[in-house]
């Protein structure tokens, strides 16, 4: 059985010319930089070192170029982690994606909404945009089968 | 013993029966009555292939009592007959058969007329089956998909063998509609089934017992409908392997109850224990008779098995004789029960959805009637990827002489005859014309011989075919079918709870929920106006937009003239399409000189984002287009007092300089980081204050609570829309129409024609050397108006009513719509209804927009 629970995150938004993120050095603290697009960059962290990780990539993406954007978007992402032995498992209620191995993260239609999926110890979190995070959880407990963690 | 009620007949039930096997056991004969004729029918394929056997099982319609297993306490009831199946009135329908040709319905009540809904109702009373539960709970069935090498249809000896030797070039899934091997009397096949099961699950595949393929798509994908769940395969390559149902015989009294298919016989025998009769007769031209023959003969039944070929079976409940044209002559045989093995019929109507080569068949799909060996060579060469064998579809017993071609829909052969005689003469037409291969079974027993009668007939290649194979295979329940697809995806903004606990009523708007009102929509709307009142406007879309050439690329798409607008500043936004229609609308500001926000309407936000992108890429400018619509709350606050109230929450300088009309600041309100766009949708005083969503409820708990000095009110949709209709502002959609460019609706004054180039700009100036041929135009009316009602003029329709209310704040009913023009002016006296409608200068309220400013 697998267990559903929100997850803290922050969100990063690196907009760039595409030669510049191809250049960017990953932000630290453990930052997952997720290439969203030729010219985007999306650096998803632990929530606790959102502003670390925004000031070091706008530092480091503003000498590369300076025309760059980077702002953080936490509040309009919302983070569920579905963790446990069946995680993969319960995700293939949920979308046709494939699970992402261990760095990698897919993108596409979870729940019919758009998302981010990305490894994480234990399982998988989901990043959606906020306005539907009770439509995505509603579908993980109802038509996957997870439940809610305690705690 | 456990127990089931048949028909409120109690009847016991034993280990691994299926309701067919203890209703049998019980006596139990006739399980349903035909379509139209009314027949008996009786158990025939026993392996889930025709529909002589649905019952309602637990009050859901549609099972298959031979395969469906029976459980203590279950209901079953029987589906067809009045006023029961046993003994059914309408039976009188056989007699009258020959009155009732093929094509009767479409011939006979076409005229008159009026007599069709009639006899519609009739027919639709006496036929069909079963009754829809349309008071049970809606099931929802969950979704699963799967991506795979390879997918494996049928888990007999072929499948099987397939998937243990495809599993080591990758993942392998199995689908198979029972349990493996359950259904097998032949002990040389169970043995080899378990053998191969261990095999290919200990290579790695995955097995799905109660699991049946209904259709293949393009892709290939596969839906795979499970007890529980729906699966969507996707896989590289696909193998069926579904082997053959044996072949329905055609004679006279061929349909009746004791007659049966001889692998169904064996199992009801062999597996269930119940003899299918006290004297069988067997005629079989295959070389499975003398396995049929044992499992028969074990079961308890005296049995005689015959080659040749069956003349006529008699009989009136059931079957008493058959007369049988053996190499020795003419032979009859009294009998209660008929068993028929005369050669098979592939089962490959998912074979035949598809000309995708990923798609292939193994086993007595493609040549039914192999030995256990040669399955098992089929599937281990289809697992491999050998080239695909040629498809050999065995002997078939051609029907000669009268019978039902197609149980399902009672079309017997003198009807295909007739049929064609009349001039349908090819085996697509004959389908639709006689509903042959049209039933639950979807042509499992009869297009095999639907398209040999064409062929027979001497049809040229192209009209004597097989019918086009479609999903789904097997009659699944609507519910299935629906599979997390009927689902309306509802976006919520932050404040959604706090709606709720107020106790609003919570409307569908596009995809958002938001509030329509709290209660009392006239108290919102004195809010607005008298006072101070709050909305949650964060569906609105947002988006920033930065980037060197951010004003180059918003100057280029849009028709105002952003040069103009300074940091500080916002103005009215139309977009428009490259036809020059009206797309949508906003608001831009101007955060700095590369720097902007952009507002969207909540249900154009999407469009919005996907616009803009593209015209960056078009244009191939250096902007970034980012859409915050998620990542923003906003709360409109608007009234008098709002000014008043934001100085209680904010030290910021909220004058009118510093903040003007329309303009914007970042001020913090409450401890909360907000955009304050001064905006004038509802005609008063209002900030937009956009902040981060996170902090959405914090900023509206202290709005309510510092407003309580003001009695201030939230207002939802329904104030909104009579606010904005007093100010004639425009609902896109609902007053706006797919072809309006900006001067059919009054707002040619935010188009810089005086730009050189803007999306749209060359349509526009086409169409405004053109005569003005229909506007919206503001109404006001004697009475209450209603809304979408059509405006006449002269008793001639001119236009309608798009929007209206009975508006205090604009002294009465008022409205908007459309007016078209005649000989090229524009009635200003209508009628709509018993109203009368007269066109008036818009705003209706504050037309020099004092309040809005302060």
């Amino acid at each position: 059985m697998a267990e559903l629970r929100d997850r803290a995150l922050g969100v990063i938004v690196c907009a760039a010319d595409a030669s510049a993120l191809d250049r960017l050095v990953p932000a630290g603290h453990g930052a997952r930089m997720l290439r969203v697009a030729p010219d985007e960059i999306m650096a998803v962290v632990d929530a606790a070192f959102t502003q670390d990780v925004r000031r070091e990539l706008a530092d480091r993406v503003a000498a590369l170029d300076g025309d760059a954007l980077v702002l953080d978007v936490s509040d309009g992402w919302a983070a569920i982690a579905i963790t446990g032995e069946d995680a993969d498992r319960t995700f293939s209620y949920l979308s046709a994606l494939d699970p992402p191995e261990d760095d990698g993260f897919a993108q596409g239609d979870v729940a019919r909404v758009a998302a981010k999926v990305l490894r994480v110890p234990g399982g998988l979190a989901i990043l959606v945009p906020a306005y539907w995070r009770e439509h995505v959880r509603a579908r993980a407990v109802d038509d996957a089968g997870t439940t809610e963690a305690r705690g | 013993m456990p127990s089931l009620r048949l028909d409120g007949r109690r009847i016991d039930v034993r280990d691994g029966d299926t309701i067919a096997a203890a209703a049998y056991r019980a006596g139990i004969r006739t399980f349903s009555r035909s379509l139209k004729a009314h027949r008996r029918r009786g158990l025939y394929c026993g392996t889930g292939d025709c529909a002589n056997c649905l019952v309602t099982v637990d009050g859901l319609p549609g099972e298959r009592a031979c395969v469906t297993p029976a459980r203590d306490g279950m209901k079953v009831d029987r589906e067809t007959g009045w006023p029961s199946t046993d003994r059914d009135l309408l039976a009188i329908n056989d007699r009258l058969h020959r009155l009732m040709p093929v094509g009767f319905y479409y011939k006979v009540f076409a005229r008159p007329r009026w007599l069709w809904p009639i006899a519609e109702r009739v027919i639709r009373r006496a036929t069909g089956t079963g009754t829809l539960p349309l008071k049970a709970p809606a099931r929802r069935m969950a979704t699963r998909f799967v991506r795979v090498r390879t997918l494996v249809i049928g888990g007999g000896v072929a499948g099987l063998a397939a998937a243990a030797t495809a599993a080591a070039d990758g993942s392998v899934l199995v689908a198979e509609e029972r349990e493996l091997g359950a259904r097998i009397t032949d002990p040389a096949a169970r043995e080899t089934i378990a053998r191969l099961a261990a095999e290919a699950r200990a290579a790695g595949a995955e097995v799905l017992e109660g699991h049946t393929a209904i259709g293949i798509y393009e892709g290939p994908a596969t839906a795979v409908l499970g007890r529980d769940e729906l699966v969507e395969v996707e896989a590289e390559r696909v193998i069926v392997a579904t082997g053959a149902v044996e072949a329905h015989g055609v004679f006279p009294g061929n349909d009746l109850p004791g007659v049966w298919l001889g692998r169904g016989a064996a199992v009801m025998a062999a597996i269930h224990g119940v003899p299918i009769g006290d004297r069988v007769v067997i005629v079989a031209n295959t070389d499975e008779g003398q396995h049929l023959a044992d499992a028969i003969r074990a079961g308890g039944s005296d049995v005689a098995l015959v080659a040749g070929r069956v003349l006529e079976a008699r009989g009136s409940r059931e079957v008493s004789s058959v007369s049988v044209l053996t190499p020795e002559g003419r032979r009859a045989f009294a009998c209660d029960a008929l068993v028929l093995s005369l050669g098979w019929a592939p089962r490959d109507t998912l074979l035949r959805m598809t000309a995708e080569p990923e798609v292939v068949g193994a086993g007595d799909v493609t040549s039914p009637g192999r030995s256990l060996a040669d399955a098992e060579a089929s599937g281990r060469a289809a697992g491999r990827g050998d080239p695909v064998e040629p498809a050999d579809a065995g002997p078939w017993p051609v029907a000669e002489q009268d019978g039902y071609v197609c149980v399902c829909e009672d079309v017997s052969m003198h009807d295909l005859e007739h049929a064609w005689s009349e001039g349908w003469t090819s085996s697509e037409i004959l389908k639709r014309y006689t509903t042959a291969t049209m039933g639950p079974c979807q042509g499992a027993l009869c297009s095999r011989h639907l398209a040999e009668h064409a062929r027979a007939k001497g049809a040229a290649p192209a009209a004597r075919g097989r019918t086009t194979a479609r999903p789904p295979v097997r009659a699944p329940r609507l519910g299935d079918l629906t599979g997390a697809v009927h689902e309306q995806v509802e976006r919520r903004t932050a404040l959604h709870e706090r709606h709720v606990a107020a106790g609003a009523r919570i409307d569908h708007s596009g995809v958002w929920l938001r509030p329509g009102t709290y209660g009392d929509v006239d108290g919102e709307i004195r809010a607005v106006r008298e006072r101070v009142s709050v909305m949650d406007v964060s569906t609105l879309g947002k988006f920033l937009v930065a980037g060197r050439e951010a004003r180059m690329l918003l100057d280029r798409v849009f028709p105002l003239d952003v040069g103009s607008i300074a940091p500080g500043r916002a103005r009215y936004l139309l977009a428009l399409d490259e036809a020059g229609y009206v797309m949508d609308d906003g608001l831009l500001a101007a955060l700095g000189d590369d720097t902007f926000y952009l507002t969207s309407t909540s249900g154009g936000a999407d469009r919005m984002e996907a616009w803009l992108r593209n015209w960056t890429d078009r244009l191939e400018l250096h902007a970034h287009v980012l859409n915050q619509t998620a990542q923003l709350g906003a709360i409109n606050v608007a009234g008098p007092h709002a000014r008043d109230l934001l100085a209680t929450l904010s030290e910021d300088d909220l004058s009118r300089a510093a903040i003007p009309y329309p303009g914007h600041a970042e001020i913090t309100v409450a401890g909360v980081p907000c955009r304050a766009i001064a905006v004038g949708f509802v005609g008063e005083l209002s900030y937009e204050l956009h902040h981060p969503r996170g902090r959405s409820i914090e900023l509206w708990d202290a709005l309510l609570d510092a407003g309580a000095a003001w009695d201030i009110r939230p207002h939802g949709l329904d104030a909104l829309d009579v606010l904005r209709l007093e100010k004639s502002h425009v609902y896109l959609a609902q007053d706006t129409m797919p072809d309006d460019h900006p001067a059919k609706l009054g707002l040619d004054w935010a188009v810089a024609t005086h730009k050189d180039e803007f999306v749209g700009k060359r349509a526009l100036e086409r169409m405004n050397a053109l005569p003005l041929e229909r506007r919206l135009v503001g109404l006001r009316f004697d009475g209450p108006p209603q809304r979408g009602y059509p405006l006449a003029a002269d008793g001639v329709i001119v236009g309608r009513i798009t929007s209206c209310t009975v508006s205090s704040a604009a002294g009465g009913p008022v409205g908007l719509g459309w007016l078209r023009a005649i000989d090229g002016t524009f009635p200003s006296v209508l009628r709509a209804g018993d109203v009368t409608a007269t066109v008036s200068p818009t705003p209706f309220y504050d037309p020099e927009g004092v309040r809005l400013r302060g």
